[in-house]
């Protein structure tokens, strides 16, 4: 029993050293290739489409919805106790900007980014053209973190921001519609709480998340075993601790932004 | 363009619709092994707890401090936990802990079903004069189709939980003025629509996974390919869903109640 917890112990902390080298091996890359003006920028633009601008549909759509959704029930509810729900429009935005946007994006991001890093670096390890690449000299950190790392960034930041701005638009038109709530009051009693330096911090959220996306994703493809049922299992503990991560580091940052 | 992608939706929903009833049908006639249905409760099910406990815990303790920070304005504070309880289990709780597991199961499940399908396992299931849908499709839907189900009221659960743990140790309100509410404020009507929708969101994960693994094709691009398009697929039909169940439930509640 004891033997068993120590055992887990141990492989918990050697997963958690070797994500914490892998990341500060990538920032030191980053920064080696940023001043020696080799940042391989075509592979970076090519990663920034098929993680950003192809996710953007499916995000914006999803995080739409859901604001929607929210304005919806909370008005509901608050009519049902208070008779009003003069307050809801402001307080739907503010969650949208501090928890909602960018957590449900950046989870979004995870289950379909995530998941296809994991799914082809583990690929690339199973049929060795990691050790391909290795052969030619080329650093698998510098030649596929660095790029899904940039553009997992960009594109959690941006998507986050285009989302959170259709939602509120989506929110205003709907309580227009069916709460008869005028467009110029919901902007009025959104200004009320949500103040813009909300907007900063929903981008250093949505930055620290879109971090830990690619830097989890690469490091279960990089530890995967051979076989095609370890493709699986790195895709699907990429996709789990990614989510873990991304929530626990919400209740940080949220402390650390709001309460310090 | 337009009418291409149209066309596509509508066959795609067209063909996951046949494609559960073949199941279904199957399942009816020939009966599944059971030994096999609770093996992938297992490997899907219980390994996705800790997602689901988290998640749960989160929408929960959000909505806790949202409608704190909405009631105490009006020093209503006492209404809380009814309320909190009530917004996550209609429809806030379901539809976000529902994102969070389409992430994990669905997109476990078709990219092993893909794998089988583009490595030729499936092919030689059926060669050996046995029913592929019979022996891995339908254990491996019933299986994400009831875990979903039970990880969904669980994670709801937790939401309770979480919201109660940050309203005692956050917002001042003791867990014991934070249950007596809820009663008040949560009718049976809400309840049965949040399992309602537990159960519908199951059923589309595990619909739609299981039908994109099995219609994967084109090598490993193509397994990649259909673990995306599951994600997509099921985000939206879940969205869509959510919206038929809360206006059909808020029908029925203006039926009855007038």
């Amino acid at each position: 029993m004891i033997e068993a917890i120590g055992v887990r112990c141990l492989i918990l902390w050697e997963g958690v050293f070797a994500l914490v080298s892998l990341f500060l091996e990538t920032v030191y890359e980053l920064f080696l290739q940023i001043f020696c003006a080799r940042l391989r920028g075509r592979e970076c633009l090519l990663q920034c489409y098929s993680i950003a601008v192809q996710s953007l549909p499916v995000v914006v759509f999803s995080l739409t919805f859901t604001s929607l959704l929210m304005i919806l029930e909370f008005s509901y509810h608050m009519k049902m106790v208070l008779r009003q729900d003069s307050l809801v429009p402001a307080f739907s935005t503010m969650l949208m900007l501090r928890e909602l946007g960018p957590v449900v994006t950046c989870v979004l991001l995870t289950s379909r980014v995530g998941a296809s890093i994991a799914a082809e670096i583990a690929t690339m390890k199973v049929t060795e053209q990691l050790d391909a690449l290795r052969q030619l000299s080329l650093d698998p950190i510098e030649f596929l973190i660095i790029p899904r790392w940039i553009a997992s960034v960009l594109a959690a930041v941006c998507l986050s921001v285009i989302s959170i701005g259709v939602a509120i638009l989506a929110g205003a038109s709907i309580a227009s519609v069916s709460l008869n709530y005028p467009v110029g009051q919901f902007f009025n009693t959104m200004f009320v709480f949500a103040r813009f330096t909300d907007f900063y911090d929903c981008m250093i959220k949505a930055a620290v998340f879109g971090t830990l996306i690619p830097i989890i994703a690469c490091h279960h493809g990089l530890r995967c075993k051979l076989g095609a049922q370890a493709v699986g299992n790195a895709t699907t503990a990429a996709v789990v601790q990614g989510t873990m991560c991304i929530i626990g580091s919400d209740f940080i940052l949220t402390y650390l932004l709001y309460a310090v | 363009m337009a009418i291409k992608i149209v066309v596509d939706l509508v066959r795609e929903t067209g063909a996951t619709i046949l494609f559960l009833l073949v199941v279904i049908r199957t399942v009816a006639r020939h009966g599944v092994s059971m030994s096999q249905v609770v093996d992938q409760i297992y490997v899907i099910g219980f390994r996705s707890l800790p997602t689901t406990i988290m998640a749960g815990s989160f929408v929960g303790a959000i909505m806790a401090i949202q409608i704190n920070l909405q009631l105490r304005d009006f020093g209503a504070q006492a209404f809380l936990g009814g309320l909190a309880t009530s917004v996550t289990i209609r429809n806030v709780g379901p539809v976000l802990i529902a994102f969070m597991l389409s992430g994990k199961v669905g997109a476990y499940t078709s990219a092993e079903l893909g794998t089988m399908r583009v490595t030729e396992q499936i092919d030689a299931i059926r060669c050996l004069g046995t029913d592929p849908i019979q022996y891995i499709i339908a254990p491996r839907m019933i299986g994400v189709v009831v875990s979903s189900f039970l990880l969904l009221i669980i994670g709801l659960m937790v939401g309770i939980g979480g919201g109660m743990a940050v309203s005692e140790y956050h917002l001042g309100i003791s867990a014991q003025n934070y249950i007596q509410n809820i009663p008040r404020l949560v009718s049976w009507s809400s309840v049965a629509t949040g399992i309602v929708k537990s159960f519908v969101f199951g059923v589309l994960i595990g619909a739609i996974a299981c039908y994109k693994g099995y219609s994967a094709s084109e090598g490993a691009a193509g397994v990649g390919r259909c673990v995306k398009r599951t994600a997509v697929e099921t985000l939206v039909s879940i969205i869509v869903a959510d919206f038929a169940i809360s206006s059909v439930s808020a029908f029925w509640h203006e039926l009855a109640f007038s």
